[in-house]
């Protein structure tokens, strides 16, 4: 099972708008897949339509006697399954420094569930915490949503120099979110990072209202408009992450 | 196979991919869905689905625990399940025929290594009407599915005592919601079946999901008449060599051609040692037909093995030496495809007829006069004793000629080596009913280490005077460059390497052979037999 964090230092750049595209992207690709939302706020959660709800809560979660697989929710997506939020995830750095180890414990979480999935998407929270340290040691890619602005693209500085620290650090897979074309900035930044970034995934994911429909849809744009050019980019970016995962 | 269970059952318990099948005979499909409504759940119309398993011949697929399904409706789907709580589940344009017709990805990284050069091939199908029912809760979040088949048929025109059936597949996590919907059934007197339509098809046509497996070993009794040992034997590899004829005229894979052509060596090594078991004049006439079968299978198989092995081969060279070698791999396709057309006329001939019809009938006919006779079938040697006799003096001549093998022994000799070694090999496997598993497990370990040396250094011996016998062909033919003739020399080089340090590893594994443990690994082995 291939783990990959939909992860960013900084907030609203499209993390969890990109988890559940993507999911459904590798289900219709032939993955089976499973999406641990880590987000207290449970957005991916909602949009699956599945009720906010860590049976137990997260301090029995993540404690030695938790077992991921009790947690885990079939989604209407076939191949999709969703391990859900809810707010007791807001306590999860201090539960996970009560565990033994600490950076360990997502990933000893996941081992457990590893032979029934092929792809594990965790929907992270923006910050840089105990918790994302765990993501760290748990996932083999990080998918980097980034706007095209400076201070994204700083955020991406600031977490690639983080991550040359750590013992064994996962792949960095950058890519630009809600991305405007018609704005000059944009551009700009785009080609200035590009040069810097020779790995970035090429696909851009656009600033788009269908992707915005997400919230009373409740779906993965895929699924209530799959012809659009937003839907057709998730495609795009999944071929892209699946070809570096799978040859 | 499906089993039938209560509809009181458990659920898990019942079902190996927990998906649990309704049915009634008297109850019409419409009407459950009249019910299924009436429950809250909103159900589809009725629409034309065509559903089929597709496996390998030998049922790798199942055997690993693992459903390949194609399910036609508005777009073709294909379903991966192996028992775990998420299907993998993908638009297809064809149905794959092999591994690398699978969609890229996990999917296929995972099941290739099952299929390895296997084709698939359907299995069962069934036909009919596909509707689907759902129950939602508050938020509109599906909690249950039901899938309705009504009109179910094998073949067009040919339909199933099953007419219809209602499928309800795991939904992780909403297991109440799945209770309520087997109550609703129970309540309608819906018999309850474990698997889905696809299983309860098969049961119904007596279809075995297992695919055919063959082995070389047959039950035995080292007490009984030797000869009847070896007829069984025999009999046993002939039924091989039938059921691969087929897909080796038909080309499905090289699998085919494989199995047949190791069924009829092992045919000819056990008629060698049947010496003063079975009558003279037949065997001899037969081990010359199957000498003559073994040799017109050879030319295709070793194409076969080219092409199979070719990724591997190239694998060491660099990219433009085997880009250069492109048109070698279409000459190998040309040669095979002719190749291919001469063994199956060979294979439709009527001396392959003629070979297998006398065959069966020397085979099954009655016993010769001297076996039959009463006083003699009192004397007649058990087959116990003979085959320990067998074993120990295939493994004497194994050992002897071993020995003698020094750095500068023709390799011709190493040929001859590999020849004892495996008709010694086939005796274990074809009389491994005789044998203790335990006994026998450890000593084919042993032998195996050498033939696996003697194997590399005869294939890469023969690869290398083919590549060069090739190149010649080759040479000034249209399309052949120089470079391709430099890539051929570099490859010939590769398989000249290997084959000397296959030579240079000869002596160590023969020595780790010839030893004290492994003469004792022998008399355990045939303890019992004498």
């Amino acid at each position: 099972m291939k783990v990959l964090a939909t992860y960013s230092i900084k907030g609203g750049v499209g993390k969890t708008t990109s988890a559940v595209n993507l999911a459904r992207e590798a289900a219709i690709s032939g993955s089976r897949v499973l999406v641990w939302d880590l987000d207290p706020q449970g957005a991916a959660t909602f949009f699956f339509r599945i009720r906010p709800k860590v049976k137990g809560g997260t301090e029995r979660l993540v404690s030695s006697k938790g077992d991921l697989s009790e947690h885990v929710r079939a989604s209407d997506l076939p191949g999709v399954h969703v391990v859900p939020a809810d707010f007791s995830l807001r306590h999860l750095d201090l539960h996970l420094d009560a565990s033994e180890r600490p950076t360990e414990r997502l990933a000893s979480l996941l081992k457990g569930v590893a032979s029934r999935y092929d792809v594990a998407f965790l929907d992270c929270p923006p910050s840089i915490s105990l918790a994302s340290e765990s993501v760290f040691g748990a996932a083999d890619a990080l998918l980097v949503p980034v706007i095209p602005t400076t201070m994204s693209s700083r955020t991406l500085h600031q977490l690639s120099d983080f991550l040359r620290d750590q013992e064994s650090p996962p792949a960095l897979f950058p890519y630009f979110s809600m991305v405007d074309g018609r704005k000059r900035l944009h551009r700009d930044v785009m080609a200035a990072l590009r040069s810097e970034w020779p790995h970035l995934l090429t696909t851009p994911i656009p600033s788009a209202s269908i992707i915005e429909r997400m919230g009373p849809e409740r779906a993965p744009v895929g699924a209530y408009a799959p012809s659009t050019p937003a839907a057709r980019a998730f495609a795009d970016l999944w071929a892209e992450v699946a070809a570096r995962l799978w040859t | 196979m499906a089993r039938f269970c209560s509809p009181s059952a458990s659920r898990r318990v019942c079902s190996a991919h927990d998906v649990v099948t309704y049915s009634s005979a008297t109850l019409p499909a419409q009407h459950l869905a009249s019910a299924l409504v009436g429950a809250g759940f909103e159900v589809t119309r009725f629409r034309p689905v065509e559903r089929m398993l597709l496996d390998t011949f030998d049922g790798r697929l199942h055997a690993a625990g693992v459903r390949l399904e194609v399910r036609k409706g508005a777009e073709m789907q294909l379903i991966v399940s192996d028992g775990g709580p998420a299907p993998a589940v993908t638009v297809v344009a064809s149905v794959p025929s092999v591994g690398e017709d699978l969609p890229s990805g996990p999917l296929r990284a995972r099941l290739v290594p099952l299929l390895d050069v296997r084709a698939l091939r359907p299995t069962v199908s069934v036909s009919g009407l596909h509707a689907t029912a759902v129950r939602r809760n508050e938020s509109g979040k599906v909690i249950v599915t039901v899938d309705l088949y009504d009109q179910l048929a094998a073949a067009p025109g040919e339909m199933l005592a099953l007419r219809w059936a209602a499928e309800v597949g795991p939904f992780e996590g909403y297991a109440k919601a799945a209770r309520q919907a087997d109550d609703l059934f129970g309540s309608l007197g819906l018999t309850t079946h474990d698997g889905d339509v696809l299983d309860l098809a098969a049961q119904e046509l007596a279809i075995d999901l297992g695919g055919h497996v063959d082995s070389p070993t047959v039950a035995l009794d080292p007490s009984q008449p030797a000869a009847g040992g070896f007829r069984r034997v025999l009999a046993n590899l002939a039924d091989t060599i039938d059921a691969h004829r087929q897909g080796t005229v038909d080309a499905v894979d090289p699998e085919f051609l494989h199995d047949l052509r190791v069924a009829v060596r092992r045919t000819r090594s056990v008629l060698s040692h049947a010496k003063r078991v079975l009558p003279a004049d037949g065997r001899d006439h037969f081990k010359a037909e199957f000498r003559w079968l073994g040799a017109v299978t050879s030319p295709l198989r070793d194409m076969d093995v080219y092409v199979i092995e070719w990724p591997g081969y190239v694998a060491v060279l660099d990219p433009a030496t085997a880009e250069a070698l492109r048109p070698v791999v279409d000459h190998i396709e040309r040669r095979r495809a002719a190749e291919h057309a001469i063994l199956a006329g060979h294979l439709g001939s009527p001396r392959y007829q003629g070979l297998m019809t006398a065959w069966r009938a020397w085979l099954d006919g009655p016993a010769t006069e001297k076996e039959s006779s009463k006083k003699k079938e009192k004397s007649a040697p058990a087959l116990g004793p003979i085959v320990a006799s067998r074993i120990a003096e295939a493994q004497e001549q194994l050992l002897s000629r071993g020995r003698g093998i020094g750095p500068d022994t023709a390799a011709e000799e190493l040929h001859e080596l590999r020849k004892d070694a495996k008709r010694l090999r086939y005796l274990l496997e074809c009389f491994g009913g005789l044998l203790p598993a335990s006994a026998r497990k450890p000593f084919v370990q042993r032998l195996k280490a050498v033939q696996d040396n003697l194997g590399e250094h005869q294939d890469t011996e023969v690869h290398t005077s083919q590549l060069k016998a090739m190149s010649e062909e080759l040479h000034g033919a249209p399309g052949i460059t120089a470079d391709t003739l430099l890539a051929m020399g570099r490859l010939t080089e590769v398989f000249d390497r290997r084959r000397q340090e296959a030579r240079e590893q000869f002596a160590g594994r023969f020595a780790a052979y010839d030893t004290k443990p492994t003469a004792r690994a022998l008399a355990e082995l045939l303890r019992g037999l004498s």
